[in-house]
């Protein structure tokens, strides 16, 4: 296929993202018969913080999951079209999974440490590719304070991860994200089992971070999605209805599905 | 509309909570009669064996007529460690590939294999251990036979809760190893097995709590002798084929029947030892793994 007549297709809806870290065409994921996207385009900012909203099961998590190949954790999924990061295409043959998944990180929506201490949750991903000039030690204090846990926790990195409170865990498990240094941060729902402290001191958090790499944040909370991104994604039923910077999304949407939405007509 | 009173009202429900009280009651008598037969065979069995057993029991093989039990108790000692060895190797590793790495289909063959292969007889494996092991790859009866026939008999034990332990892994847990860019492998070493051990622990301690007791699989592949092995292809002698030789003797012959019994005590022993290990161990990981799995 002609890759600058698919530029050309992508470009009408995305002229507003000039040096995108990643870009998505034609994106399209079955499962069997259903239909959970189609057709999608985007090109993701880098240093910026992306929104993807939508009511349940609009393929915000799918998506999300096809930008560093988690989607082919499951099985049953077929997906179509073309990811790629810095002009390279993630599902080429001769790409390795866990290398994607280490430039384009992931924080899940229930925490996910490891049943190990502290420091060993944050120096997990270091570990996977011994390098003897690194110093581990310094890259989780590093991690630990970019994701705003250290001063919490520097005096007990030993302890076991799973001994801290939810908010701490999910913050341990962005720090833990963030110690491979990946240019990319994927963001599936990460405070929705917070409680508002929780909530806001990740905010806090990903508002930093955003200056620094691209976040591409799923969030059930249009709130969220107005108070920290640049730029947001609507999805319904598995298509890209409007995407734009956020002050415009939500000031002037151009779609109507996008305004009820946002108004809280439906979702 | 009047609120109802909280008070509970009588007929049906106040039948429920009678018959409720009874169950309870009764609960006790039925833990009662699943222990009182061990009791019984405890004492039973601990009555023909304390009063002679001594040090020099430990430490003296059997000759003939009488003599102790060290031979069998060190053939049952390389037994158990040689086949509990053999078969975690294969179980714990066919099982992380059924679970991690094998497609479907692979896999239902092979948990189908080893259903089938925990259904079958231990005497049946123990021909085949004959067959296949003395016979046709001229190992003779020995130690090396009969331990190798034992693992393949364990084998299915091990298999089951390993794969059973790894494929309960939370699946947001392996996402989260192989969304840091963790290969399958690196998953399995690094969360997947640490998470699985103390169940794959408890499963080792429980096959060798069985093989120690098996007579079937070793009576054509280990024979039987009164003596220790002096490597890997002697005969050898272990505690249940003492018991299997000794248990009919005339009890006014000599001390035969009473070393059957003294075998037995140990091997009970042995196995309240494997079952108290296991508590031990399992709590240990439980407690490092709290909140894991809620």
């Amino acid at each position: 296929m002609n890759p600058t007549l698919l530029e050309g297709a992508a470009a009408p809806k995305s002229t507003a993202v000039p040096d995108p870290v990643i870009t998505v065409e034609d994106l399209g994921v079955t499962a069997g018969s259903q239909i959970l996207l189609r057709g999608v385009n985007v090109r993701v900012p880098d240093r910026a913080l992306s929104a993807v909203i939508g009511p349940s099961g609009c393929g915000k998590t799918t998506f999300l999951r096809c930008l560093n190949r988690m989607v082919e954790l499951t099985p049953e999924l077929r997906r179509t079209g073309s990811v790629r990061y810095r002009g390279e295409d993630i599902y080429a043959p001769d790409i390795d999974p866990a290398r994607v998944r280490r430039r384009i990180g992931m924080v899940f929506q229930r925490s996910t440490v490891f049943p190990t201490s502290i420091f060993e949750n944050v120096a997990f991903g270091l570990r996977l590719e011994p390098d003897a000039t690194m110093d581990i030690g310094a890259r989780v204090e590093a991690s630990l304070r970019r994701a705003g846990l250290w001063s919490e926790i520097r005096d007990d990195l030993d302890r076991p991860a799973l001994s801290l409170s939810g908010g701490q865990q999910q913050r341990l498990c962005i720090a833990r994200a963030l110690a491979v240094e990946p240019r990319v941060l994927l963001l599936d729902e990460p405070t929705s089992s917070l409680d508002p402290v929780g909530t806001r001191k990740v905010e806090e958090m990903l508002s930093a971070l955003r200056n620094e790499i691209a976040i591409v944040l799923v969030s059930h909370n249009i709130a969220q999605a107005a108070r920290i991104s640049d730029r947001t994604l609507f999805f319904y039923e598995g298509r890209l209805i409007e995407e734009g910077p956020t002050p415009q999304l939500f000031e002037s949407p151009r779609e109507r599905l996008t305004e009820e939405y946002i108004t809280g007509r439906f979702g | 509309m009047s609120e109802e009173s909280l008070r509970a009202k009588s007929g049906r429900s106040a039948r429920r909570r009678a018959w409720d009280r009874w169950m309870g009651r009764l609960l006790p008598f039925s833990f009662a009669i699943a222990i009182l037969p061990i009791l019984d065979m405890i004492y039973w069995i601990g009555a023909r064996a304390l009063p002679t057993l001594t040090w020099t029991t430990l430490t003296t093989d059997p000759t003939g007529l009488s003599g102790g039990l060290y031979g069998p108790l060190v053939g049952t000692l390389d037994i158990l460690a040689l086949s509990t060895a053999i078969s975690t190797v294969l179980g714990v590793a066919g099982a992380a590939w059924v679970a991690e790495f094998a497609g479907p289909r692979w896999a239902d063959v092979c948990r189908t294999g080893a259903n089938l292969l925990a259904g079958v007889p231990s005497i049946v494996v123990g021909y085949f251990g004959y067959f296949a092991l003395v016979l046709y790859f001229g190992w003779g009866p020995s130690l090396l036979s009969g331990s190798v026939t034992l693992a393949i008999f364990l084998v299915p034990y091990i298999f089951r809760a390993t794969d059973l332990a790894i494929s309960g892994i939370p699946r947001d847990l392996r996402e989260a190893a192989l969304g840091l860019g963790a290969s399958r492998g690196q998953y399995l070493t690094r969360v997947g097995l640490p998470v699985a051990l103390p169940r794959i622990l408890n499963s080792i301690l429980l096959a060798a709590s069985i093989g120690i007791g098996e007579t079937a699989p070793l009576l054509y592949t280990a024979f039987f002798n009164n003596y220790p092995p002096t490597g890997l292809t002697s005969k050898t002698g272990y505690l249940t084929g003492l018991i299997w030789n000794y248990y009919d003797e005339p009890a006014h012959f000599g001390t035969e029947v009473t070393l059957a019994f003294q075998a037995a005590f140990l091997l009970l022993l042995i196995v309240i030892g494997l079952n108290v290990l296991v508590r031990v161990v399992s709590r240990r990981y439980e407690r490092r793994l709290r909140g894991l799995f809620a």
